[in-house]
């Protein structure tokens, strides 16, 4: 494949557009929906201000003049203060608390992900632990995440969201986003089959009748496929985020992004929204700088090789 | 003057911290939404908001008077018009600004500035024309007529001048989260958390250093915390969950006084229920003895019920409500039945219909009051379904709430609540054509007339008697199917002394509150 440079290309362009094009999404969809969002702070029929709130807000001059305001300030990290979920704080201090919340929990629930992947390719996790695998797989998150949300409530009452609350919190978030949805089984049978797929290749074959380990030949071939199932698997993570954040309480971005929506909060959800839209683009520069490399590796001609001479 | 107030603050301070030194946690029904008065939504922002604000006046929790704990003394100025009040000197804002008659000017002026979009401030505009400052300590407020009762109307939080470029004050100003008042404590709104902390002033001397305040959840999960003092206090007890904390030693049961009564509001203006007479036989139609019995759990001749039925907008022992109407316990299908041949409904196939079309009744409920009494939704739809009527049924989110169905843009054609009221048990904007809390935008010119003279009454009388009449008129008109008063209950550790629960604000005393040990 001459143009292999073609896949990384479209990765880094998607990854540069997506911070732009999600804020422009939501834009559109703020006015697509009846009333305006400072009408529903009090409707004008009931007290006036509202026009003077809407210039506040800057909804006064249309979709584009709105979208191009909150770009520009964007770009100065000023998001504003918080419309209706908490009214009066600044967006900026709710992402600040929010993006290590989310970060911690979905590496942690990586880590755990990545374990089972790990643990496949060096044949730590036994094929006949795969039926519980399975089972265990068929969970939602959502049934999982509320039965933690029970512990924790029961265990910790009123200090539930004290220090030692938010971290139990996190810890079953992890745990629930790790195992539940099929995410651990996945990764644990996912990264099985594609290193035995490759391993039926030709070429590991008379790589291992030549002495060489089968893992140096296999890898270099298989990591693009496992990078890639890495990027879906972090981006499944993200979602299933949303809903164990909102069930379990954890104040990280879904938990923000569910709460923006649900209370029309469009400064909340804008940054949110955009938020997530940078960590996914962040996702696809590492998938494509991974692949370049990997490519690149794969392209370098081998040194001391002799070609065989014919007779 | 300024070194005795000092001293007295520095005591008072050393007081809550050395006396008691104590913390006292409790479940609230929601986290406040915001802290800043004019944007007060819920009940839990109100009883938040009482931490941190003084009001001008306020009723006594035990003897009823009006009362300030900031105004010096005050006269009734320009014929009637007008209210001179002075400030006492020596009170200290949480920033450390003096209070001032420049503050009770700004929360006017802020009050009545267009660019406030406060649906309180709004009530307050109707009869306040402006304030004037006289001296540091002076201010004139204006009304636009005489009001008999002037006190009993300036019963708004003083906002801080200081704390604000403008009078036009935004939802979404940073004092809404960390609000500065001159009340007893200081309060800083947490995602998950409102913790107060003490201030003592020269007329507030709070024993509790610290007070912190989360959402409820789950009515089980919050017994069992208190039961296990794991926190010290639960604002609402739903009734479900009232045996278990009353047989507790260590749980005093509190009454509430809320004045709440619970209706179905009809959608007046909507197809058939336009016609009185459909919803008078929907009123019928309603078995209150098994919804009561089915969702709260009260049986019929159960002694201290805390749920009574009402036939009328006011709680039985209101002083306005007309006892010469009937409450409706029972459902009278027969005379249901009658009323809706009489309105040109038919009953085909066992359901009603209008004009060759089934009725579908779409009904609602705000979701949170599930807890209080659960199952309701599905009971009254049952009971609807049983008389005949398709329905719809749908739980109200509290967004919803207040987005559609307050601001009188829902679809609903029954929807199940809640009123609370204060000692002021005023329903005009209720039920008035061009009420603010008119969700149906029920109209009706005789009710209209009554509301007026209810306004324009001088005497408790003459309120009382417009208030009887309203009532009688709204029995027959139904724009609401009224339930039932339900009892409010706070459950409280008894390590929790002197806690003295204020009507409608709640922590009205909280000076006089104390933890033990």
């Amino acid at each position: 494949m001459k143009r292999w440079w073609i896949r990384p290309l479209v990765r880094i362009g998607a990854a540069v557009s997506l911070p732009v094009i999600v804020p422009a999404v939501i834009t559109v969809f703020i006015w697509s929906l009846p009333g305006d969002p400072a009408s529903l702070i009090c409707p004008p029929n009931v007290c006036g201000g509202t026009e003077a709130l809407a210039e506040r807000w800057n909804l006064d001059g249309g979709p584009v003049q709105f979208f191009l305001g909150w770009l520009s300030d964007a770009a100065r990290l000023e998001f504003g203060n918080s419309w209706r979920l908490h009214q009066g704080f600044p967006v900026l201090e709710l992402l600040e608390t929010a993006i290590p919340t989310t970060l911690t929990l979905i590496a942690l629930a990586t880590a755990i992900v990545s374990l089972g992947g790990l643990g496949a390719t060096m044949g730590w996790l036994p094929r006949r632990i795969d039926p519980i695998l399975r089972v265990v797989g068929l969970v939602p998150a959502l049934v999982l995440a509320l039965a933690g949300a029970a512990i924790i409530e029961l265990t910790f009452g009123f200090g539930s969201f004290s220090d030692s609350g938010r971290l139990a919190r996190l810890a079953i978030g992890a745990a629930v986003l790790g195992l539940s949805d099929g995410a651990f089984t996945g990764a644990v049978l996912g990264t099985r089959t594609t290193f035995e797929t490759e391993s039926k290749q030709r070429y590991v074959g008379i790589a291992i009748l030549r002495g060489e380990r089968e893992m140096t030949n296999t890898w270099p071939n298989v990591a693009p496929a496992l990078i890639g199932q890495l990027r879906a698997r972090i981006l499944h993570l993200l979602s299933g985020a949303v809903v164990v954040e909102v069930v379990l309480r954890i104040d990280g971005l879904g938990d923000l992004l569910w709460g923006g929506t649900l209370r029309q909060d469009f400064g909340v959800v804008l940054a949110a929204a955009t938020l997530f839209a940078v960590v996914s683009a962040v996702l696809l520069l590492i998938q494509a700088t991974a692949e370049t490399l990997v490519a690149l590796h794969v392209r370098k001609a081998p040194q001391g090789v002799r070609l065989e001479e014919g007779p | 003057m300024s070194l005795k107030h000092a001293i007295r603050a520095a005591t008072g301070l050393a007081l809550a911290f050395v006396g008691t030194g104590a913390t006292l946690a409790y479940f609230e029904e929601s986290i406040p939404m915001s802290l800043n008065p004019l944007y007060a939504k819920t009940m839990a922002d109100h009883r938040a908001q009482e931490l941190v604000f003084d009001r001008l006046w306020f009723n006594d929790a035990i003897t009823n008077e009006l009362r300030s704990r900031v105004v010096q003394k005050y006269q009734v100025a320009e014929a009637g018009r007008a209210v001179e009040i002075t400030v006492k000197s020596g009170i200290r804002w949480h920033n450390g600004q003096a209070l001032s008659a420049k503050d009770v000017c700004f929360t006017v002026d802020a009050m009545l500035d267009p660019g406030t979009p406060s649906t309180v401030a709004a009530h307050y505009r109707e009869f306040i024309t402006g304030c004037e400052e006289k001296g540091p300590q002076v201010a004139l407020v204006r009304f636009n007529r005489v009001l008999p009762k002037p006190r009993e109307r300036l019963g708004f939080p003083i906002l801080p001048a200081s704390e604000f470029n403008s009078t036009a004050i935004s939802p979404d100003l940073q004092f809404s989260a960390r609000p500065i008042g001159t009340g007893p404590f200081n309060g800083k709104r947490g995602l998950r958390m409102v913790t107060f902390d003490a201030f003592a002033n020269t007329h507030h001397m709070p024993k509790i250093v610290q007070m912190q305040l989360q959402e409820g959840g789950d009515p089980l999960v919050q017994t069992k915390t208190l039961i296990n003092n794991n926190v010290q206090g639960i604002v609402v007890v739903p009734p479900p969950q009232r045996p278990d904390l009353s047989a507790s030693d260590d749980v005093s049961m509190k009454a509430y006084d809320l004045r709440s009564w619970w209706y179905v509001s009809v959608n007046s203006n909507k197809g058939a229920l336009s016609d009185k007479r459909v919803r008078q036989a929907l009123n019928l139609v309603l078995n209150r003895n098994e919804l009561r019995q089915y969702s709260i759990g009260v049986k019929p001749g159960d002694k201290n019920s805390p749920c009574e039925f009402i036939s009328g907008p006011f709680i039985p022992a209101s002083p306005y409500y007309n006892v010469e109407v009937p409450v409706q316990p029972n459902a009278n299908l027969s005379r249901a039945e009658g009323l809706l041949k009489q309105a040109g409904l038919e009953k085909l196939g066992g359901r009603w219909h209008k004009d060759g079309q089934a009725i579908t009744l779409r009904v609602g409920m705000l979701a949170n009051l599930n807890h209080e009494a659960p199952d309701l939704l599905s009971q009254v739809a049952n009971q609807l379904g049983a008389a005949g009527f398709d329905r719809l049924t749908s739980k109200i989110s509290a967004d919803e709430w207040d987005d559609s169905v307050m601001a009188g843009q829902s679809d609903f054609d029954l929807v199940i609540g809640k009123w609370s009221f204060g000692l002021v048990e005023e329903v005009n904007e209720l039920f008035h054509s061009k009420g603010r809390q008119n969700m149906f935008r029920f109209a009706s010119s005789e009710v209209d007339q009554l509301l007026a003279e209810y306004e324009d009454a001088v005497t408790d009388t003459e309120q009382r008697d417009a208030y009887h009449k309203l009532h009688k008129v709204l029995n027959d008109q139904l724009p609401y199917l009224f339930l039932w008063k339900l009892d409010t209950k706070s459950a409280w550790r008894t390590e929790v002394r002197g806690n003295i629960v204020a009507p409608y604000y709640y922590f009205t005393e909280i000076d006089a509150w104390s933890v033990e040990g």
